[in-house]
């Protein structure tokens, strides 16, 4: 008896019903006999398949019979037909399959005991299923010796993380595919043919790209194991937790490897979400656990006696806070207390400390962008419109249009960069990419467009009045439209920002008549003094493409919990729904001024703002003015740091507490979507460090105010808050989108652009020692002919300065960067970048000169 | 009254008959050894404590693959693998708690490498419970013992069946 299953499919699409095994499947036209079995939950083995890459039926593993076909069929690359029998499980099925792992044992070695993969690799599994415990084949393996080597090992590290072995490849190029159709990178590849057949890196080449640690991931046997993992633990001993990582907005779900007894995590895996990462990690997210376990972390609190930080128990750290926190309340008014939070912490610390602030403290003097500089002390409406707007992240895929504008994505969000190069290879989608310089994002992309740098606002606007004037839209308001851009052209425009009018017209074409828009922007926007103008022409550009009905559109967040800090009120000012629901869980609601970040450290200069709490941000290093906010931050009476690490932050603080990281404690994560997602606890907290709830609510209970009069109040809290709508609407006007410029200078001609590295995010990433190992110290990005210009050649110590500050960094030359551009990572210690910048310059300038020695 | 005399009868017969068993045995061998300063041959299948065997050129066989471990009922082998110099897996620390163990031998058995073995050593005491984890040092043997006899029949059975003796 036929039992039929019906996958759920679009009714415009075709579909096909076939037997397998007994049982009857409807599926799409198109899909292949193994995905119909899988939909059915029959399991047929494979080694070269991988549900995110093209088949290419290398391994011959996932053999089945097919009634009427003469021979065993490869069910990776056979298309389901209508009215097919297939069987997955029959005598001849398991002889072929019993076959094909003879024959890749042919020249394998028998190194499991020796080899990382031992315990996992599915080469073992398959020969136990398979019962083989001989060999026919009594000739000499074929081995690869490395010249030179005096191991009787034939391992090849090719790559800071990557190791090859080359004896145990069993050639399914998976790596080599997943390389290029996910990630777009070539520094792998396929040598030599037949039984000498290679996997290598390309010649001269290191395998070190941002996704690089993917592939010892789907390796299927020992080929390519991470250095990571390397003769470290068997996977046996170690218990899988899952988790999220938190330095990712798209909240990539991920599994920790850890050992209970060492209270150790040992590696991290992918944790495969089709929502949000089709299973790739970048390498920030799959190396950040070594940042859990880096030698420096703080261990214990630290209280500042006679001017030096002195250890100190945890007791005696919280009498003392709020023994000066209640003193400061006395003499000047809770108004004199000001809070930072850190944006990749997890709801519950962020909504605590909230609470302590706004209810136990009563002061509203709380943030969590602590990276953008000029923030105002209103909010910004359309900017907060553009943020809230809708955004899913699997909705790229089907996209037929997608423009990235002022983000990059390899940077930012890796995953949503992996997602349009998906969009690009699998779907049909053309993407317009616009940014102050070339991104990596690029050869995917139809249009490049580079446009001057503080320019953004007037490269949207360019882009509209180009749709307008061409009459590829129509719109009833052009002379507001006009007027909102103070642009009386679209010429004029686009010469202003520096693009050609041809390509405008390609993308205002291609916007217009496409069926779904996916329109991202990211940090370049928000770190940009000029956001809200910028927001504006964004939601201009959304009025008159009519974008958030047929697609999505939005500015994304920066951070792992952006969108739950601001869900949850960090924001000094957020909006209304959010007060009136604070005001009803609490009873009261402060009613205080409002400050940033910016303004916070406005007031104390002038000494308005006595006391100041940061849990997890560095501001010091990471707000672009480092003088200013170091010289802010010194003039406090009293300053309260929590974080991992010592750093220059904790420097100026007078009490300092160990905070436990993300894999310490279990937290919620709204990504940028808003999805809720659990990183569940891996290990105890290292040393005394406590979880930042547990820091906010014992300050809040040594100030006899106790934030939760049970457990369950702070999810039940945090849950209502949650639920708030924050949308806030899209303007439905044409809106002025006229931004401020900055004095030319002619002294300091080149902008600088500040931004993470591939391998890095924020201040914690540094401690990884596998990801310093990729890229361990800050550089200064430039083009070809700029350093010519300067004499510059790679690896040449430049000196950058700017009106307020001075930095030498070792040049690298990329192709990809304008001329009048250069770039530097900002997440090194080593090279205080931030203090090149200006907080009230919307585009930093800077010049550049070679050391001579 | 036949009871009685019976038993009396018994005891003046059990008594010569014992006592001849006793000085029997007084012209027998004796079957106690004079332990400690003289030992037992053991059985060339007894299982004692055990050793780390080395190849011949006198590199450890041990790759630290943790499959003894994964073998062990008592859980009484701890292990933590290293890359030595020449960049191959060598064990950092190889522990096995004798006092836990039960001496099984199925890390014996499941020792792909043939690295370790339950030697005939049965005479192991000591003060402290803690000297009682012997490390990798204490069981490495000096050169390699080339008569353990489950090595000839491991090397027997693989020469049968035509298996290769494990090369790197």
């Amino acid at each position: 008896m036929a039992e039929a299953v019906t996958k759920k499919a679009p009714s415009n699409k075709a579909t096909v019903t076939l037997t397998i095994d007994g049982r009857s499947v409807t599926v799409d036209k198109g899909t292949t006999v193994l995905e119909a079995a899988r939909s059915l939950g029959i399991h047929v083995p494979t080694f070269c398949w991988h549900p995110k890459l093209k088949s290419v039926g290398s391994c011959r593993m996932c053999y089945v019979e097919i009634e009427k076909m003469p021979k065993l069929q490869v069910s990776c690359a056979t298309e389901a037909m209508d009215g097919m029998v297939v069987a997955t499980d029959s005598d001849l099925v398991k002889q072929g399959r019993r076959a094909v792992i003879e024959f890749i044992l042919m020249n394998h070695p028998l190194d499991c005991p020796t080899c990382d993969q031992g315990g996992e690799c599915q080469l073992q599994d398959l020969t136990f299923a398979h019962a083989i415990d001989d060999s026919r084949f009594a000739f000499q393996k074929e081995r690869f010796v490395e010249d030179g080597s005096v191991s009787t090992f034939d391992d090849v590290q090719i790559g800071p993380e990557i190791m090859l072995n080359r004896n145990r490849c069993i050639q399914c190029y998976k790596c080599v595919r997943a390389n290029k159709e996910a990630f777009g990178e070539f520094d792998l590849g396929a040598f030599e043919r037949g039984n000498i057949t290679e996997i290598n890196a390309a010649p001269g080449r290191q395998v070190d790209n941002p996704f690089s640690g993917n592939l010892a991931e789907i390796c299927p046997v020992g080929a390519l194991t991470g250095m990571d993992w390397r003769y470290k633990i068997r996977v046996w001993l170690t218990k899988t937790v899952s988790s999220i990582c938190p330095f990712t907005a798209s909240g990539v779900n991920t599994l920790m490897y850890m050992d209970e007894t060492k209270n150790r995590i040992y590696r991290t895996t992918s944790r495969r979400n089709d929502e949000i990462d089709d299973g790739w990690l970048s390498n920030v997210s799959r190396y950040a656990y070594q940042v859990v376990h880096a030698d420096d972390r703080l261990l214990t609190p630290f209280i500042r006696r006679d001017g030096k930080q002195v250890e100190a128990t945890w007791d005696e750290a919280l009498d003392l806070i709020a023994k000066r926190l209640s003193d400061i309340q006395d003499q000047k008014g809770c108004v004199c207390i000001g809070g930072l939070v850190s944006p990749r912490l997890d709801n519950a610390t962020l909504y605590g400390f909230n609470k302590l602030m706004r209810h136990v403290i009563g002061t509203n003097n709380v943030d969590y962008r602590t990276e953008y500089r000029m923030l105002p002390q209103t909010p910004e409406d359309h900017y907060q419109a553009a943020c809230s707007q809708p955004i899913r992240i699997s909705d790229v895929d089907d996209s037929d249009v997608i423009v990235v504008f002022g983000s990059d994505m390899l940077k930012e969000h890796p995953n949503l960069y992996l997602r349009i190069r998906k969009a690009f290879n699998f779907g049909a989608a053309r993407i317009f990419i616009l940014n102050p310089y070339s991104t990596k994002a690029s050869d995917v992309a139809e249009l490049e467009m580079v446009y001057h740098a503080g320019m953004d606002e007037v490269a949207l606007g360019a882009v509209c009045l180009t749709a307008v004037e061409k009459g590829i839209v129509s719109s009833d308001e052009t002379d507001r439209l006009r007027e909102a851009i103070a642009f009386d052209s679209a010429s004029a425009a686009a010469l202003a920002c520096g693009l050609e009018p041809d390509h405008l017209e390609l993308m205002a074409r291609a916007m217009a008549e496409a069926r779904k828009v996916t329109f991202l922007a990211g940090e370049i926007i928000s770190r940009s003094r000029e956001r809200e103008p910028i927001a504006a022409a964004i939601c201009n550009l959304n009025r008159l493409f009519s974008i958030n009905t047929k697609g999505q559109f939005g500015i994304l967040p920066g951070h792992s919990n952006s969108r739950g800090a601001h869900h949850l009120g960090l924001a000094p000012d957020p909006p209304a729904s959010i007060k009136a629901k604070l005001r009803s869980l609490w009873g009261q609601y402060p009613d205080t001024e409002t400050n940033t970040t910016d303004s916070m450290m406005v007031q104390m200069r002038k000494e308005e703002i006595d006391g100041l709490i940061i849990m997890g941000a560095n501001p010091v290093m990471l707000y672009p003015d480092r003088a200013f906010a170091r010289e802010s931050l010194e003039k406090l009476d009293f300053l309260v740091v929590s974080d991992l690490f010592e750093t220059e932050t904790t420097e100026l603080a007078d009490v300092v507490l160990p905070l436990s990281s993300w894999a310490e404690y279990t937290g919620d994560y709204v990504n940028l979507e808003g999805r809720v997602q659990t990183a569940s606890k891996a290990i105890h907290p290292i040393g005394d460090s406590r979880p930042g709830y547990a820091i906010v609510e014992a300050i809040a209970d040594r100030l006899e105010n106790t934030l939760y009069t049970a457990e369950d109040y702070r999810r039940d809290e945090i849950d209502t808050m949650l639920e708030v709508d924050t949308a806030c609407p899209v303007p439905n006007l044409y809106v002025p989108s006229k931004g401020g410029q900055d004095e030319d200078d002619a002294e300091y001609p080149i902008a600088l652009m500040i931004g993470d590295d591939p391998h890095h995010r924020g201040h914690y990433t540094e401690k990884s020692a596998s990801l310093t190992s990729h890229v361990g110290e800050a550089y200064l990005e430039l083009s070809p002919d700029l350093a010519a210009g300067h004499e510059i050649k790679e690896g040449d110590s430049v000196r950058i300065e700017s009106p307020v500050g001075k930095v030498v960094l070792p040049a690298r030359i990329s192709e990809h960067i304008r001329n009048d551009i250069v770039f530097v990572p900002r997440n090194f210690p080593s090279a205080p970048v931030t203090s090149l910048l200006m907080r009230k310059r919307r585009i930093d300038r800077v010049r550049i000169s070679k050391v001579v020695r | 009254m036949n009871v009685v005399l019976r038993a009396i009868g018994n005891v003046f017969w059990s008594m010569p008959k014992g006592l001849a068993v006793t000085f029997k045995h007084l012209f027998k061998k004796p079957v106690t050894l004079d332990y400690p300063h003289q030992k037992k041959p053991m059985s060339p299948r007894y299982r004692g404590l055990h050793y780390l065997e080395r190849y011949d050129d006198g590199s450890e066989r041990c790759v630290c693959c943790g499959l003894c471990a994964a073998a062990c009922p008592a859980d009484c082998i701890y292990m933590e693998p290293e890359e030595n110099e020449k960049g191959e897996r060598r064990a950092r620390i190889y522990e096995i708690n004798m006092l836990r163990c039960i001496f099984c031998g199925y890390c014996e058995e499941a020792c792909p490498e043939e690295a370790i073995f339950l030697g005939r050593e049965y005479e192991f005491s000591d003060y402290d419970r803690d000297s009682f984890i012997y490390t990798k040092v204490q069981m490495l043997v000096t050169s390699p013992r080339k008569d353990n006899p489950f090595k000839w029949i491991i090397r027997k059975v693989r020469r049968v069946y035509g298996v290769p003796e494990p090369s790197l």
